[in-house]
């Protein structure tokens, strides 16, 4: 028994009678193993099936480790979806879920017609793909994260007046087969963590709270912490925490201002507008029911025409950047997902689509000649959740000049430097409200800027936007070298699924930005 | 067979772990212990049919199932604990984790204080939480209610999204020595969004119970139809202070976050906020507003887990063992009465074993007028269906947005539909500045039942106005 505790893969499949533990995800009895659902779908009717296995692992956030496996299969019967999922891995299970799949399917199938093209996709043949990350966060030991993060906040603690709030590390693997009707199979695996970093500074009787804001989600392993300058950041964070209690704190003066966004903020707001809203379910109605539609309210009329932002303003996506949360080299459609271009000097070019999608845009590729492809956004959380159409990492293009944060503000002859910001929007994800106040507080890491310097910190603050004004109030745009990565969690769907994807921007300068008190009623 | 072949077999006679396996699942954890010390495992299994609709057309029907086992364990001169999750049931896989627990039990920093030697022989409450109709609601049956609901909107040329899921599960918890806890629920919810093809309008409604039968699709469809006619092209009003009539559905959504507050004994006594009534120092004790008129009079809010639209799982457990889940007045005829604790604060602060559980489901007190009443006794003021994204802002305060029908109410009559809004303002407020009250209904809440009225209240602070239609 020693010995199959120390095995580092305890769960175990049924590719018979017997038990056995699950293998490594190329191991090609999996494949087997999926073509059993895959015959039972089609026994039983499917125009097209897909069967996805997937073996998850998490640790973090006060659970040491947690592991599943999980199975599901999709069936379409007459232009209806139906899709059944458990936590086994086993052949007499597959064809249960395979026939169960298309049982969903045809009930629904027997009414109305509805028709499905699914946008044509290249055949995966026994593809294979590991996400590369440098030190994979579960072939260590954790004493070593452990260890790592008490070096942190003894590191921390080390300066006056410093005290650490809050520190962990959470990092998850998921390796997943992916088969279907069509001929594709893939396996792959990828890799999630992120980090909180929270401390407080006192000088006399004044003090602060700040959090590193380099942590957040990514498909990075452990060296996104070992490797990471992360004392650097931590002295950074200190002496700007330092220089802000020299500043002194001004109520806010509503108003209308030019405001530098730091690269945070601007991703955050793009992860709040454009990206939910240039999901093309979305923007049909697809989630009218659960978290709202989008701003772009006639999607066909709008391709091609619509100006969503400024002319500087150029939005990319892609799910193959290194360190994006939503990288990886087949979606759950079984497709390489492309690098494309949403929207293209402010005006809107493209959306988001799944194979089920993008066959919705059929006739506006072939009468603009262009290919007519899914852009790979089919994702779910894990085999027990159905694909939908998932936000895939956004690039926001840099300006030509190379402007970081400093020298947007320095360029600003009167208004506002914003570093942090949380970001609320309504339900077309159109008209929204930064808070630019930490919880429990009023403070924030907002300032006035007046000749180019930072003068105030202001007091309880926040913006009042409408997305697609705001997008076209963009005035500048930093450098290339001033974009960072951020990762932002989501939630799509009924049943609701957590998603996560980044967002890589720079920071930038809008136009006479609405400064409000939040906190005042009417 | 283990574990896992048995799980094969729930085909369709059982989709989730009755209490006996649950038993024999934690009897064969336990004997995989090494090294003394307590065992506690936690296990949920569940079953979920489920079925979506966008466009009018259905555009996903599942079934799903899943099993969580945690696994924690604590060792014997240890301070620490190690937590570990499986959806496995085999042997091999419950070994891996409890000695995974086990290893980080050693290696955890986590500290651990046992206040509480023993879990006395509670009594445990049987209520209304499981439905054979829910549970037995076949995929045929969810398909031919969808189409029912979609029929009459697509009828009238407008757009129906919606969802509907019967879900079953079963959660078992290990007292100390004790015998299983154990609960199978069942949980039923049907709602839907019908909108304008041209985004001129929307309408919502939806239902929640335990019970599928409870629930009216026919009278949801309905209304969610009715209101998204009703709603289109809004005019623009200005932000400001207004009369408001909020519907339940609308209540719920502001004093869901009142329930959140009266769950928190410990942060009422200790942190700024509307329960909190500042620093005693006599007694050098934080200070709650127990016993203190918090709201209007006529607002009772309360919880019985015996009302059969109020059925909650009876036990509770926050990390000291598991302990009934009583019936609890919160707040009586405006008056603060309870807020719940845990056993630690049961045990240090109040020499009690007994914590008062904390919980979502709840019941508010109502009045004697109906909607319409109150729009005829209203000369200005606005009528709203309900809020979505309400979060809190500091202080009390909360922001959210007015969706799925907003109206303007002129001389007592609904003169026409309004943009929608953001707002400003705490519930507290809002319950401090009560007019009329009407009769309490279950609102559509899947996680928590709630019963709530509609009101009528002054001065609701709306502070811009939002695109969203």
């Amino acid at each position: 028994m020693a010995a199959v505790a120390a095995a580092p893969r305890p769960l175990l499949v049924y590719f018979g009678r017997r038990p056995e533990p699950a293998p490594p995800i190329q191991d090609s009895r999996l494949k087997d193993l999926a073509a059993k659902a895959l015959e039972a779908a089609r026994g039983a009717g499917a125009g097209y099936a897909d069967v996805r296995l997937t073996h998850d692992w998490s640790t973090g956030g006060g659970v040491a480790m947690a592991e599943s496996l999980a199975a599901g299969v999709r069936a379409l019967v007459n232009g209806y979806w139906g899709f059944a999922s458990g936590p086994v891995w086993g052949s007499d299970e597959m064809a249960r879920l395979g026939r169960e799949a298309v049982h969903q399917a045809r009930t629904n199938s027997l009414g109305n017609s509805r028709v499905v093209e699914l946008a044509p996709a290249p055949a995966v043949r026994d593809g294979h793909w590991v996400m590369p990350v440098k030190i994979d966060p579960f072939e260590i030991s954790p004493s070593e994260i452990q260890d790592f993060l008490l070096s942190l906040k003894i590191y921390a603690e080390r300066f006056p007046g410093t005290s650490v709030q809050n520190v962990d590390a959470r990092f998850l693997k998921q390796e997943e087969a992916l088969a279907s009707t069509e001929g594709t199979y893939c396996t792959q695996r990828v890799y999630g963590s992120s980090g909180d970093f929270s401390f407080n500074l006192v000088k006399g009787d004044k003090g602060l709270g700040r959090a590193l804001d380099g942590l957040t989600p990514a498909g990075l392993g452990f060296e996104r912490f070992r490797d990471a300058p992360l004392r650097e950041a931590i002295r950074r964070l200190i002496a700007e925490m330092e220089e802000d209690l020299t500043l002194p704190e001004k109520p806010v003066d509503v108003g209308r201002y030019d405001a530098v966004l730091n690269a945070r903020c601007t991703a955050g707001l793009l992860a709040a507008t454009l990206g939910p809203a240039t999901e093309l379910d979305r923007a049909l109605g697809y989630e009218a029911n659960a978290g709202g539609t989008s701003y772009i309210t006639a999607p066909f009329d709008m391709l091609g025409s619509y100006e969503t932002g400024a002319p500087s303003l150029t939005v990319m996506a892609n799910r193959s950047e290194p360190g994006g949360c939503a990288t990886v080299q087949w979606d759950d459609d079984g497709v390489v997902p492309d690098e494309f271009t949403l929207v293209k000097d402010g005006v809107l070019v493209d959306f988001q689509t799944t194979r089920e999608s993008a066959g919705w845009l059929k006739g506006y590729y072939a009468a603009h000649g262009r290919p007519f492809r899914s852009h790979g956004c089919a994702a779910a959380a894990s085999a027990i959740d159905a694909p939908l159409e998932r936000t895939p990492n956004l690039v926001m293009a840099p300006g030509s000049e190379a402007a970081d944060f400093d020298d947007l503000v320095a360029g600003l002859t009167a208004g506002i430097a914003v570093k942090d910001m949380l970001v609320d929007v309504d339900f077309q994800h159109s008209s929204g409200s930064g808070r630019l106040y930490y919880e429990g507080s009023r403070m924030g890491s907002t300032y006035e800027v007046k000749r180019g310097k930072r003068v105030a910190r202001i007091v309880g603050a926040g913006i009042l936007f409408r997305a697609p004004e705001f997008w076209k109030s963009l005035l500048k745009v930093g450098g290339l070298a001033s974009a960072q990565r951020h990762g932002f969690l989501d939630t799509k769907g009924e049943p609701p699924q957590n998603g996560c994807h980044s967002v890589t921007a720079p920071p930038a300068v809008f136009k006479q930005v609405t400064l409000i008190d939040p906190l005042r009623r009417a | 067979m283990s574990g896992l072949g048995r799980f094969l077999r729930l085909d369709d006679s059982l989709r989730f772990l009755s209490r006996e396996e649950c038993a024999a699942l934690v009897q064969r954890i336990r004997g995989l212990a090494q090294g003394g010390g307590e065992t506690e495992v936690d296990i949920t299994s569940w079953w979920s049919g489920e079925l979506r609709w966008a466009r009018n057309r259905v555009s996903l029907a599942s079934d799903r199932r899943d099993i969580r086992v945690h696994v924690s364990r604590a060792l014997p001169g240890v301070t620490g604990d190690g937590n570990v999750m499986t959806n496995q049931l085999d042997d091999i896989s419950l070994t891996a984790a409890v000695r995974e627990a086990e290893r980080w039990a050693h290696r955890s920093k986590h500290f651990r204080t046992d206040i509480v030697t023993s879990v006395p022989d509670f009594q445990y409450a049987k209520p209304a939480i499981w439905s054979d109709t829910s549970y037995g609601l076949t995929t045929e049956e969810r398909g031919r209610i969808a189409r029912a609901l979609v029929d009459p909107a697509e009828a009238a040329g407008m757009l129906s999204a919606g969802y509907i899921e019967v879900r079953a599960q079963g959660t078992a918890s290990t007292p100390q020595e004790k015998p299983l806890m154990y609960a199978q629920q069942t949980t039923a919810q049907c709602s839907m969004t019908v909108r304008d093809p041209e985004g001129r309008g929307s309408g919502w409604a939806g239902g929640s119970s335990y019970d599928w039968t409870r629930i009216d699709p026919e009278a949801l469809a309905r209304r969610a139809l009715e209101k998204c006619l009703a709603s289109r092209n809004p005019v623009t009003i200005e932000p400001g202070r207004y009369t408001v009539i909020l519907e339940p559905q609308a209540v719920h959504e502001l004093v869901a976050w009142v329930v959140s507050d009266l769950n928190k004994r410990q942060a009422a006594e200790k942190e700024p906020g509307p329960l909190n009534a500042g620093y005693d120092t006599a007694l050098r004790l934080g200070r709650s507003k127990l016993g203190l008129k918090v709201v209007d009079e006529r607002v009772t809010i309360s919880h019985d887990l015996m009302d059969p639209a109020l059925g909650v799982i009876p036990f509770d457990d926050d990390g000291w063992g598991p302990y009934p889940v009583q019936a609890v007045t919160w707040i009586d005829h405006g008056v603060l009465t309870a807020l719940s604790y845990g056993r630690e604060y049961a045990v240090r602060m109040l020499t009690d074993n007994v914590p008062i559980a904390p919980r979502m489901a709840y019941r508010m007190s109502g009045g004697p007028t109906s909607v319409e009443e109150m729009i005829a006794t209203t000369k200005r003021g606005l009528l709203v269906t309900r809020f979505s994204g309400v979060s809190p802002l500091s202080e009390g305060l909360f922001t959210g947005l007015t969706r799925d029908g907003v109206w303007l109410i002129e001389s007592g009559k609904v003169s026409k539909a309004v943009k929608n809004l953001r707002f400003t303002d705490s519930p507290w407020f809002v319950l401090n500045s009560l007019e009329q009250l009407g009769e309490p209904v279950p609102v559509f809440s899947p996680d928590a039942p709630a019963i709530v009225p509609p009101l009528k209240a002054r001065d609701f602070s709306f502070t811009s106005l939002i695109d969203a239609i």
